[in-house]
């Protein structure tokens, strides 16, 4: 049974990854500064022995392996114990965690329905003015650093302009500044994804094929060539999930979107273990999960894939 | 872990319908709602994490929670000590007893007297097993214990001499807290949802995001004059001036600095300044390098035109000091004057203790602070001019304070940013000089030592400020540190705003303050 093995092999090497990711965030934040100093950073008259008991208190002297195994304990079982500083770690990812993910798909959407369109007018029309001026503004987009767009798009759009909310949640009008911020960043990459792709399939003979049918060349491109291309372009964008993760953390400080990119950088900051494991290891394990559901459902389209 | 992971993938289209759901999970404040009652909307940068008096020492925790907690005084934005739950207090036995008399008709948000059992809980909490678990207890540790005299009477019973308890008596950990609420709901829940007599309650803390306080209508010292006060933690400086300039907020703490000239242009935004507790010094490796020499240390101070910085790189919104604390601050001494700006003295200076020009010397410093960034380099020219070159090495918070600063591993020279909230010489000046501690890494001087352990056994108001003084003038003399500025603290404020009032000590009081 080649696919179980197939499915078999996939899975244990996503857990392995993950346990890796998680031992080694254990292993370097506690490298890194003792979160007790960071709590009382701003407290006078502390003594040695002050710093003692809250270490104790916080479990901190026990040996890193303990610590670690409580860790893991915790993240098995869901429970993912208390942060140091601001009580139940899942309460905070409770708010964190859906604001992420509903950035994170409203930007691709966004993305998706710009890029598609363009690249495939892109790759019709190749080497006209348009084609030229579409690859032109996506080299554009692609070196914006997406913490100043974030700024210009609250500039014009929330200064000037008052139309949108400048940051935080406030209601769907505010989704719209971040999600656009990181959409034109993602479909400057997309752009180009799907030009190549059409351009490539328009070439290939069943392409010339259905050409030759005389069917009109609507039909061609999307029933034929978009289609074909689907499998190509969904991949890669399941696969640039971990890069959005990534690009959120900026986008979600530049406007205060309370999701797991702010939490995250306030656990780096404050030294807070039991949040910054916790943050870490669910999006590695949804980026492990995301590319993993990528890779089963091309084996399973795809038998040439299968034999891992 | 197998198992943990399936399920976590078997959840996976879930997930995407937890995404479509995720607009009901999200706090969501409707634009509609400002129009039915008066809402007044506050950005400050840091998230109190945590409301619980004994459990947070940050400035964030105290520019919400005077709107929440009293303590038994009051300091009022004139920093003068007021009367709070105790009408009145009296030092018996020896100053080993200290009696407060409680005022009566209190009540807590949910309903629960205030009374002197509410104020043996408070403390016996914050010194016992609750307390001891953070930062706060370490203040109070020379109450010894408490006595219940009657209903409205309560006794401290000291265990060695405070004379800043009184001060501190009117800040952070000593808020009077409900002992019925805190026994009924549990310690982790009053964290998040806690009770105290304030002008406001809280209606929802969500982490990371905000805090809504309403208007409690059975406070017992007038009425809130909004009816609710929106707190927004924003993190990012420019996310805070977006929302300032954008009427997003009304009023926004924690401004920068290099913030101030956008605000100063803008039409519909004011800036609002008061004398802060802040102040920024530089501190000297005394016991390696160049810098042992104290004639060397004063070359550096004199080279540094202090008076011009703060014009130019702080918009003039800063106070040149000779000492680590601003004019505020018991203990300072009109008297003593800083260091005047003389490169020629300084050359002189240097000479003299033989440093060799061009000699290179270092400055440690944490790299969350973007106007300093800015003024480093500023000293390094200042110094490049008497022949000093100058490494600024940049670290990041955590681990400048954790190895850098705590293991002494600093170059010649390093940055210490401290605000005391008491406005008490003695809350920097004892962590500056006093052997052993933790931000003290060099100094270990037996004259200071006395100084300050006689600044702390006495009620004598006199003997203390002397005692204060002469630890400023002694630093002074042997230029241990290089004081740079005392800050102001910044608000803008919008001018829909009435009745705002700026807080020196950050600690905000929103109650006398409406909105248009």
């Amino acid at each position: 049974m080649p696919v179980i093995r197939f499915i078999t092999v996939r899975l244990l090497q996503a857990i392995l990854v993950t346990m890796a990711v998680t031992l080694f965030v254990a292993f370097a934040i506690r490298l890194t500064g003792d979160p007790v100093v960071m709590m009382v950073s701003e407290a006078s008259n502390v003594t040695e022995e002050d710093l003692a008991r809250i270490r104790e208190s916080l479990g901190l002297n026990q040996p890193f392996l303990m610590q670690y195994y409580d860790f893991i304990k915790s993240l098995v079982t869901g429970d993912l114990g208390d942060s140091f500083f601001r009580g139940p770690v899942w309460d905070l990812i409770a708010v964190a965690m859906p604001a992420t993910l509903l950035l994170a798909a409203t930007s691709m959407l966004v993305s998706i329905l710009i890029s598609i369109p363009l690249g495939i007018y892109s790759a019709v029309h190749k080497g006209g003015l348009a084609d030229q001026v579409i690859r032109v503004l996506s080299l554009v987009g692609l070196s914006f650093p997406n913490f100043w767009l974030g700024i210009m798009l609250v500039l014009v759009f929330s200064i000037t302009f008052p139309i949108f909310p400048a940051s935080g949640y406030t209601g769907l009008a505010s989704l719209v500044l971040p999600a656009v911020t990181i959409g034109i960043i993602l479909t400057a990459t997309n752009v180009r994804l799907v030009r190549t792709t059409m351009l490539e399939i328009l070439s290939a003979q069943y392409v010339m094929v259905a050409r030759a049918k005389g069917l009109s060349e609507r039909k061609v491109i999307y029933k034929h060539a978009l289609r074909n291309g689907a499998i190509a372009l969904v991949t890669f964008m399941g696969l640039q999930f971990g890069n959005l993760i990534g690009g959120l953390v900026v986008v979600e400080l530049v406007f205060n979107w309370p999701g797991m990119g702010t939490l995250s950088v306030e656990a780096i900051a404050q030294r807070d273990y039991p949040l910054l494991q916790a943050t870490v290891s669910i999006l590695a394990i949804m980026i492990v999960g995301v590319n993993l559901a990528v890779d089963l459902i091309y084996g399973l389209i795809d038998p040439r894939i299968r034999v891992a | 872990m197998t198992s943990f992971l399936t399920s976590l993938l078997g959840q996976l289209p879930r997930r995407s319908v937890a995404l479509a759901a995720a607009l009901a999970v999200l706090p969501v404040v409707a634009p509609g709602q400002a129009e039915a009652q008066s809402v007044l909307t506050v950005a400050q940068s840091r998230d109190p994490q945590n409301l619980d008096p004994i459990d947070t020492f940050r400035v964030a925790w105290g520019s919400v929670a005077s709107n929440i907690f009293e303590g038994l005084i009051l300091r009022n934005e004139d920093l003068e000590l007021e009367p709070g739950l105790a009408t009145s207090w009296e030092f018996l036995d020896d100053d080993t007893r200290i009696r407060f008399h409680l005022r009566e008709g209190v009540v807590f948000h949910n309903g629960e007297p205030f009374n002197a059992e509410a104020v043996q809980y408070t403390f016996e909490r914050l010194l016992g097993e609750a307390g001891a678990a953070g930062p706060q207890r370490a203040n109070y540790t020379s109450i010894d214990s408490i006595e219940v005299v009657d209903e409205q009477t309560v006794d401290f019973l000291m265990n060695q001499p405070d004379p800043v308890l009184i001060t501190k008596l009117a800040g952070y950990g000593a808020m009077i807290v409900p002992p019925q609420y805190i026994e009924e709901v549990g310690e982790e829940a009053f964290d998040m949802h806690p009770v105290g007599t304030g002008p406001f309650q809280v209606v929802e803390y969500t982490p990371t995001v905000g805090l809504q306080l309403a208007r409690f209508d059975g406070y017992w010292n007038g009425e809130a004059q909004v009816d609710e006060v929106n707190i927004r933690f924003i993190p990012e400086a420019a996310t805070r001036m977006s929302e300032l300039l954008s009427g997003g907020v009304d009023i926004s703490l924690d401004i920068e600095t290099n913030s101030v000239e956008t605000i100063r242009n803008a039409g519909n935004v004011g800036l609002v300044t008061v004398d802060g507790p802040s102040v920024t010094i530089l501190r000297f490796h005394i016991n390696e390098g160049i810098t042992q020499d104290p004639r060397v240390r004063r070359a550096i101070t004199m080279a540094i035109d202090r008076p011009t910085i703060i014009e130019a790189m702080l918009g003039g919104l800063a106070s040149p000091i000779a000492s680590a604390q601003g004019a505020g601050s018991f203990g300072y001494d009109m008297a003593l004057e800083p260091y005047p700006f003389d490169p020629e003295g300084a050359r002189a200076l240097l000479a003299e203790a033989g440093v060799a020009p061009r000699t290179e010397i270092t400055l440690d410093m944490n790299n969350s602070n973007d106007t300093f960034r800015e003024i480093s380099q500023v000293i390094a020219a200042y110094l490049q001019a008497v022949g000093l070159e100058l490494n600024i090495r940049s670290h990041e918070t955590s681990v400048y304070f954790n190895d850098i600063l705590a293991n002494g591993r600093t170059g010649e020279m390093y940055l210490f940013g401290w605000g005391g909230w008491t406005f008490d010489f003695d809350n920097t000046a004892y962590l500056l000089y006093h052997t052993g501690e933790r931000n003290n890494p060099y100094i270990d001087d037996a004259h200071l030592n006395a100084l300050l352990d006689l600044e702390r056994s006495t009620y004598d108001r006199d003997v203390r400020e002397q005692a204060l003084q002469d630890v400023a003038a002694y630093a002074n003399e042997n230029a241990l540190d290089l004081p740079l500025y005392n800050t102001a603290t910044l608000y803008g404020v919008n001018e829909r705003v009435q009745g705002f009032v700026p807080a020196p000590d950050s600690r905000m009081r929103y109650m006398n303050i409406s909105v248009e």
